[in-house]
Order: structure tokens, then sequence, then C-alpha cells
């Protein structure tokens, strides 16, 4: 079967710790993830969740600080809504709210990571293929 | 002053949607879409929303200019328009008037064509007058008069709407004419089943059921087989073919050589699909078929449109509502300069100029002699251009860009004595003139254009003409009138009481009943509402003719030297030459540059990435473009663009014509692709 | 009834045309736009200016003018006033680009007419009224949860609808009429036209960008007017994108575009700070309480 891909939102203040002590640990991971270190999680835009799927991948996830614990002011709190409202389009569409994993302050521990990563990543393979979002005759390069 | 809305009809392709520019200060602003018109009800497609863009370019023209050398120099009308005169005449005077080639437009009005070929026919005893319906569907108006009777659409687009069965070969209606497609969708809602024909794999096959990919140029082949089954399992309307048909016998004798296997050998499909396809035309309620350049485009046009009239006509899928046969115009009044008798061999109306009845009618009308011999076209009088043809005039077309094989256009044109361009931009024609009169867009000037389905629909003027330049109707007043004939219309509505009383089918046709939502010719009297759709109960030349489609393949097919299938065509955002499109700079974004499409396969092959130079050569001359790669096309096959001046893809098309309607091979040729840089390394 | 109905429209009519006369009359407008018909029977947006020309002044058919409204007003000088006839939805897109500053509040005067069950019932529209009423009687909002159609891409198996969707998308032929109508789509520049998002040059649009990104921008503005869909050639239900995202803020957060223009939209505030304090996370949330630290 073919494996999701996933693509990783990590607030540098939470979840890249744990991601980057995964690392350390060498941590047994599916392969096929991405990292991408943020200041705060109110700073992916919606826009790049989609742009991402549109892209080929199969779930992404939002990591960041535990409530009360964002050093922007609170500003992962309001992103709550925002990602809220995504998954209702998400479900609308059929592309599927569980496409989208928000977690606040649950990955700062590797072992914590590692477990939601395999969980995400198990959920994802459980899903039918995007395939047919992806445009069939797009540019290829 | 201040803020006012005019209704007005869309200057692009030939679907003619509705539109409203909102003039701000006497500067066109914005484009909304028209919510009551009859075809587009509120939608519009980017071209159509962008239409006002082009409108206050600032290299639009402003003033007639002369060449003096290599430049141009600014003159007023009151030297340009004798100027203009003196030069024709005199050519005239020295080799005769059918040394002098008159190119009308598809896009300018019915009033303007009509005033145009008047003038032709009138001041030089010629019928060397022709437009770019050449160029597009002479094969359809000769065929269609042939089994039909008549040159146009026999149904109108909302017909599309309830068909059972949509069979679209050789039209990428989703990006040439979208709201035609939204109709296709309509019905597919409703459970139609559409089947496109086509080798690309074009936005409408991606929303088709059964996709045939045939070979280039083998359509007859596909259709043939297809009747030849229609035939055999009795699936076609005996009863339609009894009662309003003449010629089945030679048609199925003709046919009977065309076994499925066969046609399954040409044209690359599998008998079976050929067979399920034709069952589904057949068997249905109602089936349309929607076809365009991809079958006119031909060395054998005119014979892949015979085949389209005989199969439609073999299942009675004519005369009836939510069936017929759907040429798609391309430009927004090609229809109406065909109507008009912007042609070489037909006066207004499909009146036949060899026909001593007509011309004595017109004689009499327009009070002068006329010539009985049929003119040159488009592609000959550009052919035969410093040879037989030693001035010409040229009203906003561009046959610098828009001629098979560009390059010897190019030569042609310089090799005139005098050249006068009509024009709103200085087209790459009009760069080769010795005189370029500045005329009027479409929201400068009133009239009325035809639409595809056949549909009078009035132009309203919302803005002023920027500078010196004129509207087209008073410049060919003033050309007329300068040139000795009685052009003394004040309005256009003049001129199309004229044309009404001269042509029977637009006997009802008066500026005050278009002005909602238009009128479909025929409408022969003034209380006749329009009509929906054609041949209802006998057709317009009586029964209906099976021809039978003679099947010449491609005339230039790849070999060692040229591998590649070469085709071009329009893509979404732009429009014919580009000379309007890629001067709206919303349009212009979603293609800067020319580029032609390459499967992934090839470009494997060729070591090209996406993005990069390519460099397309065929037997006549070679240009450089960006390779855009890309599963739409097949393997073996590259799509090109031919919007674009910098790499001009009519510059390799074949100018081998069909011997009947006189068009040239547009669509295939055969081509070599390289990187680039290989060739510099060279 | 059918006589009832007609003249119930003719007094809605002339109510509409006396305040428009009242408006002109007393210079607190210096223009009412609505919609002209002409002798010819042409209908068309018109800016009156003048008492005579309000006899030609109609109702019918529904045609939106939020967009309109707002693009005469930035391009006149300052101190123009407009007066506008407001449908429901457009009297919602108005507040709203009104609390998004596109428009200011003084120049615009509304005159508000409600909408008819007939015109209610195509359009879906869950308050086919105005907050002002000045003309119409008010009809009975929609409930488009209730709708077959709509029933149809909403609920149901996610793999059938996926397809279902993309189904409809893949027809997009990119001629942007959904965001062009759309009155709230104001940005400059917009998204729709960054490489970044969404890829030039070919049709179908990229599906998941081009569609959803649009939809996702009016999550908290949406008036659900339906413009985009009555818009769009190829028959795109869009309206329906926005539905369930309208539904969420309305039972979750009580806010609806367009309704309040004191209101802001609850996605710009803290999701702890919302009126029922110590409100429940979404369960699809997987968080840490505060009081838990870490």
């Amino acid at each position: 079967m073919n494996q999701p891909r996933i693509l990783i939102f990590a607030c540098k203040w939470c979840g890249l710790i744990g991601a980057d002590a995964a690392g350390k640990k060498r941590a047994s991971l599916p392969a096929r993830f991405r990292v991408i270190p943020v200041e705060c999680a109110a700073l992916v835009e919606p826009d790049a969740i989609l742009r991402a799927l549109a892209g080929g991948i199969d779930g992404v996830a939002v990591l960041g600080c535990h409530s009360g614990g964002c050093r922007y002011n609170n500003a992962n709190h309001a992103s709550i809504k925002r990602f809220e409202l995504l998954k209702d389009l998400l479900d609308t569409t059929g592309i599927g709210g569980e496409r989208l994993l928000l977690s606040f302050g649950t990955a700062h521990e590797y072992h914590q990571f590692e477990e939601i990563i395999e969980n995400f990543f198990n959920e994802l393979a459980a899903l039918p293929p995007l395939d047919p979002w992806l445009s069939p005759f797009g540019v290829v390069s | 002053m201040g803020t006012e809305f005019i209704k007005t009809i869309c200057p692009y392709c030939g679907t003619g949607c509705g539109l409203i520019i909102k003039v701000k200060d006497g500067v066109a602003v914005a484009t909304y879409p028209d919510r009551e018109h009859p075809v587009s009800r509120g939608s519009l497609c980017i071209k159509g929303w962008s239409a006002h863009e082009f409108i206050h370019h600032p290299d639009r023209l402003t003033s007639p200019l002369l060449r003096k050398g290599d430049t141009f120099q600014k003159i007023p009308w009151d030297e340009a328009i004798p100027m203009a005169a003196d030069k024709l005449r005199e050519t005239a005077a020295k080799y005769g008037g059918d040394a002098v080639g008159g190119l009308s437009s598809a896009k300018c009005t019915n009033e303007e064509n009509y005033l145009f070929q008047k003038l032709m026919r009138m001041v030089f005893k010629t019928n060397n007058v022709d437009h770019c319906a050449r160029l597009c569907h002479a094969p359809t108006t000769v065929a269609m008069a042939q089994t039909l009777g008549s040159g146009a659409m026999t149904n109108s687009i909302s017909d599309l709407a309830g068909a059972e069965c949509i069979f679209v070969i050789g039209s990428n209606a989703a990006e040439s004419h979208p709201i035609i497609m939204g109709e296709i969708y309509k019905a597919i809602d409703r459970g139609a089943t559409l089947i496109v024909v086509d080798l690309r794999k074009t936005a409408v096959v991606q929303n088709a059921k059964i996709h045939l990919p045939i070979n280039p140029g083998t359509d007859i082949p596909l259709l043939c087989g297809m009747m030849r089954h229609i035939i055999d399992e009795g699936l076609y309307d005996e009863e339609f073919v009894k009662a309003r048909m003449e010629g089945f016998e030679e048609l199925n004798e003709f046919i009977s050589a065309w076994t499925v296997e066969k046609a399954s050998g040409e044209c690359g499909i599998d008998p079976g699909l050929i067979k399920l396809v034709a069952e589904t035309y057949a068997k249905a309620k109602e089936s349309a078929i929607v076809y365009c350049m991809g079958i006119t485009q031909h060395a054998c046009g005119t014979a892949n449109v015979l085949a389209i009239c005989d199969l439609a006509m073999l299942c009675g899928h004519v005369g009836k509502e939510y069936s017929g046969i759907y040429p798609l115009r391309g430009q927004n009044n090609v229809q109406g300069a065909c109507d008009m008798g912007a042609l070489p061999n037909v006066y207004p109306g499909y009146q036949s100029v060899s026909d001593p009845a007509i011309r004595d009618k017109f004689q009499k009308a327009w009070g002068g002699e006329l010539s009985d011999k049929p003119g040159l076209t488009v592609t000959e009088i550009i052919g035969s251009a410093g040879k037989d043809i030693r001035a010409a005039y040229i009203m906003a077309e561009n046959p610098a860009l828009s001629d098979p094989d560009t390059s010897h256009v190019l030569e042609s044109l310089k090799a005139l004595d005098f050249l006068i361009v009509h024009d709103i931009f200085l087209t790459e024609t009009a760069r080769f003139a010795n005189l370029v009169l500045p005329g009027s867009c479409f929201a400068e000037k009133s009239g009325t254009f035809t639409n595809t389905e056949r549909r009078f629909q009035l132009l309203r003027k919302a803005v002023d003409p920027p500078g010196n330049a004129k509207e087209d109707f008073a410049i060919l007043c003033l050309l007329g009138s300068a040139l000795g004939l009685d052009f003394s219309y004040s309005h256009p509505g003049e001129v199309m009481e004229e044309i009404a009383s001269l042509v029977p089918a637009y006997g009802g046709i008066r500026f005050e009943r278009l002005e909602r939502g238009g009128l479909q010719w025929p409408c022969p009297d003034s209380d006749h509402p329009g009509t929906q759709y054609l041949h209802k109960d006998r057709f317009t030349r009586g029964r209906g003719l099976f021809v039978t489609p003679e099947y010449t393949p491609p005339k230039e097919l790849p070999d060692a030297d040229y591998p590649y299938y070469l085709s071009t065509g329009r893509m979404f955002a732009h429009y014919h030459t580009g000379t309007m499109t890629r001067r709206s700079p919303f349009l212009n974004r979603e293609a800067e540059e020319a580029y032609a499409e390459i499967n992934p396969e090839d470009a494997i092959h060729l070591n090209v990435k996406d993005g990069e130079k390519i460099k397309i050569t065929t037997r006549r001359g070679s240009i450089i473009t960006t390779a855009r790669i890309t599963k739409r096309v097949s393997r073996g096959c590259i799509f090109a663009p031919f919007h674009f001046a910098e790499a001009r893809a009519n510059m390799l098309t074949n100018p081998v014509l069909d011997p009947l309607s006189r068009i040239p091979e547009f669509k295939v040729c055969a081509a070599d692709v390289r990187k680039e840089s290989q060739d510099d390394e060279r | 009834m059918v006589v009832a109905v007609w003249s119930g429209k003719l007094i809605m009519l002339e109510k509409t045309k006396n305040i428009a006369k009242q408006i002109l009359e007393e210079k607190k407008a210096n223009g009412v736009l609505g919609l002209m018909k002409n002798q010819r029977d042409i209908v068309q947006p018109h800016v009156f200016k003048r008492l005579p020309e309000l006899d030609a002044l109609v109702l019918e058919p529904k045609w939106l003018l939020a967009k309109l409204s707002m693009s005469i007003l930035r391009s006149s000088p300052e101190g123009y006033r407009l007066a506008v006839l407001c449908r429901g939805c457009d009297e919602r897109a108005l507040i709203e680009l009104t609390k998004r500053n596109q428009i200011e509040k003084e120049n615009l005067l509304t005159i508000g007419i409600a909408c008819s069950q007939e015109q209610a019932a195509i359009c879906l529209c869950d308050r086919p009224y105005p907050a002002k009423v000045d003309a119409g009687e008010i009809a009975s909002g929609v409930d488009p949860f209730q709708d077959e159609r709509v029933r149809e891409f909403l609920i149901g198996n996610d793999k059938k609808r996926m397809e279902k969707w993309a189904n409809v998308l893949k027809r997009c032929i990119k001629c942007y009429g959904c965001r062009n109508s759309c009155p709230i789509c104001v940005c400059e520049p917009c998204k729709l036209e960054d490489d970044v998002w969404v890829q030039r040059g070919d049709v179908p649009a990229e599906m998941a960008t081009f569609h959803l990104i649009r939809a996702f921008h009016l999550s908290d503005t949406c008036v659900a007017c339906g413009a985009c869909q009555e818009a769009c050639p190829v028959n795109i239900p869009l309206l329906y994108l926005q539905l369930s995202m309208r539904k969420t803020l309305k039972e979750k957060y009580g806010y609806e575009a367009g309704l309040d223009p004191e209101k802001k939209s609850p996605i710009l505030s803290d999701f702890l700070k919302e009126p029922e304090t110590g409100r429940e996370y979404p369960e699809w949330i997987n968080s840490l309480r505060e009081k838990d630290g870490h």
C-alpha cells in the first residue's frame, strides 16, 4: 500500500523540540514526513495547508504550544477557530477534516512526537487516496 | 458624466455573450456579465470579464499613418481618405479591378462587412473579398450548404442542455467556447453521455464518458466506421431517410467499404469502442454533434464536415430540438461576415455571384455593374500579392500571424504596390502597410453581430474611439463616398434595412427588434419571432442530400526527419493573434510567453525540462518556444498555441489547401523538436 | 391570487420609488443605484440622479448591487453619497464591507427590499430580508441543509463526496467569475493571482487551491448571496462550499456575517476568551489543558 505523506508545521517552542529530540534519539518513525519549523502555530496559514494537500501531501500536522503557553500573546488560541473552519471545509468537500491534525503542547517530548506521528500515519493510511483532487493533466516537471 | 452601464456584446468568440460595460467619465473601467442575456445568462469566461482592458490601451492607433521609408508619419483624415481612394483607383485603372483584393473582418459588424463587400464589388467590379472564415469554417459553409442547404449551426446553444448524447469532435470547447461548454455540463447533469474525439486530453475530455484519441486527421474513417455499423445494425432512422433524404444508396455503397475493422486500423480506436459510440449516438433520442477547428482545419476539411452531416442525417438527428449539428464559430461575428457576403463567391445571404438572376437583383439594387467571376480567397489573395493582386485593403485582420506559412505571407505583403490596413492596433500586418487607418473596437461603435447560433445581436456604443480614430462604419462611408459610391448612411440601422431588403432570410431584422435578446435568422418578416432550429419540416435545400466523404490522409505525416505531429490551437486566456488579449493585463498574466506542450516521455527522450527552450522545426521554418511538459498531449504529438508573435506557430503550418473550401491544413504537420541549447552547441 | 401577488409587487415598487424620490428631493444622496428598465424592456443597473428617471425603476430580477455600489463609491469624489436598493444579502454584504473599511458608512444609504418566498426558495436563503425593510413582505427563511441538492454535496460517504466535488470542480474554466462577482472579494492583490498558490496558464484551475482557498478566505465573511454560483458558467455549486463554515460560526460562536455592524469576526479573537469562557475544546483538538501545565 502507498505510504501516506505527512507535512508537519512545528512551533519552535514546543513541537520542534519534540521532533528534534526524536531525531537525536534515532526514533523509528514513518519515512515520508517533513518538518517545517515555525515561530508559532498561528503563523501557519490555512492556505498553506490547502497548498500542501493539492501538492500530493496526504495529511498536515500543526504542532503548537499548550494552551496558555503561547509565546506570542495567545496567538495559538486565535488560530484554533481558523483551523476549525478549515476542517469544516475539508469535511464538506470529502477530503476529510481528519487530514489536518492539530496538537497543542503534546509533542514536547520525543516519545510524544513519535506517538503523534505514528498514530496520524496509521489514520491517514486508512483513508481513501486524494487522487481525484489532484489535477490529472497538470504540468509535470 | 458619472457612471453609466452599457449593455453590449463580447468581442471574442462566436458564442456572443452579453456584457455590461461600466463607463466612468467616458472611460470603460469594468465589465460585468448581463444577467438577462439569452445565451450567457449572467456568466462570462475570463476573456469576457476582461473585455474592457484593451480598450484604452496606449498602443491604440489614434491617427491615420502614412509610411515614409521605414517609419510612419501621422496624417489627417482629409489626406488619408483621398489617398486611399486614389491609390486603389490607380491600381484598378492600371491592372484592372481584379488586381485589388479586400480582406473584410469577422471582428467587425454586419453593417461594416456589408459596406465593405459592396465597396469592393461596386467600385472595382471584383469579387476578391474574403475574410478569416476561410481559416476556420469555410468547409462548414461549403459542406453544409451542399447537404442541408444552409451553412450555419442547425440549432440553438441552449438546445445542447437538453441533448441525450453529445458527440464532440475536434473542439476544445472548455477553453475556446466556455459558455457553450456550460450548456454541455447542464446536459451531463441531466444524465447525457458526452463522447469526445480529440487527440489531446483536453478539459473537455476530462469530463467525458468516452474518449476517442484518434490518429491525427482520421476523422473520416472513424465517422464512416460508425455509419457502417449503424447501417449494419439497422440503427439508422429509416423513416427520416425515406421521407426527407436523397442519395442514401450512394452513401450506403460508399460506406460498405468502411468496415469497423478497417476504420479501426486507420484511426487507431478499438472496434468495440467504435461500435459502442455508434450505438450510443444512434440510439439516443436526441443527439448533438459539436465540432470545431479539429474538423475543418484539414486538407480534407470539407469531406470531414460532409461525414458529420451524413452521420447526423442518417440517424435523423437534424431538424428537431436538442439535436443537430453545432459548428462552433470562432469569432464574434464570423457568422455575420459570411452572412453579409464577405466571401468571394456569394453576395449577402449566400446568393451566388454566378447566378444571373441574383446578380441582376443586386445590380439593380446597388445601381451598377457587378462581376460574375468568383473572386480569390484569403490565402489566394495573399499568395498572389505582388503578382495578380497589386493593392489590398485589409480591415481588422492579421494574416501575418493567422495565415499558414507566415514567412511566405510576409514576403507577399511586402510585394504589394499599396497596402491599406484598417485596425485598432499596429498589428504585425499593419507594420507592412503603406497606409494605416485607425478604427474602432467593439465598445466604440454600434451595429450588429451575429453569433454562432445565427442570433443577430445589438452592439451599443459605450465610449468614443481614441484620438482621431473613427468608427469603422464612418471610415467605410467616407472611403465609399470618395470612391464615388452613394454611401450617405447616417446610422448602421439604415444599412441593416438595405440588407433586409436584399436577403429574404433577414427580411425581418430591424435594429428596434434586436434591443432585447436579438433575433435568430431566418427571420423573413417583421412579425417573425426568429428561428430556434433549422430544417424543421424540410431542409433549406428541400431534401437533405447524402454526399460521400472521400478520405484523404493528412498531406504531411511524421517521418524520419520530422518525427512529431504538430497541431496548433487556442489556449483559454488568449484569443487568436493576441492583439487584444496580450494587451489585457489580466489575460496576459495567465500566459505571458509562447509555449508548446510536450508529453513527459518525449521530454525525457529530448532531455528537456519544463520551462526550457525548445526549437520546433518543420519544412517551412522553425520557432523557438518554451516547453510545457504535460500528459495532455500523447507521445509523438506537439501542441502549440498560435497567439504569440514572437514564436509564430503558423510559420510552421502546412499551407496545403482543401480543394473545395480552400482552407489550409493547420491541424496536422510533421515537425522536429530539439532542445534549444543543443542547437547552439552545434 | 395572481392579482394579489401582482398588486403586492406594485405596492412594493411604488413604495420604493417614493423613498428614492424623497432621497433625491431632500438631497440625502447624489444618486440612487437600482435597476432601470428602459422603453425597450432592457433591465440594467443604473444610478438614478434625476426625479423623472425614477419612472423606469424596477425591482426584478434579483440583481446584486453591493459590489457595484462599492466600486462606484470608491471611484467617486469625497463626500459623494449613494443610496442603494438592497436585498437582504446586499445589505449584509455592504455591512461586511463597511466593517472592513471598504466603504465609508456615512456615504451609504440603503433602501431595504424583502425578497419573496419564491426567491428565498431559489436562493436557499435563510434570511431573505434586510435588517431594515422598507418595502415588501418579509418571507420566512429556508434552511439550506434541508434541500436535497445540498445534502447530496454535504452529507454522506466521504469518498463518494470527494469524487462528486472533484467532478464538478474539474469543470472550472478559470473565468474568475466567482471572485469577480463576490461582493466581499476585495483583496488587492488577490491570492488567486499569485503563483505561490495558484498555477497560471492552465485549466481547470487547481481544484484544492483555487477553489478551497477562495472558499476559505470567505469563511467568516460570506453572506450566502450566491453571486459566485450564479456567475459560474459551468454550474459549480460554489455556495454549498460555504454552508458548513457558516453553520459552525452561527452555532458555536453565535456569529453571522453581515448582521451586526459592530461585531467582529470570531476568528480574530482568542478562543479562550469566547463569551462562554471555559468552553470545552472541540473534541478534535488534542491538547493539554492550561491547568495541566506540562
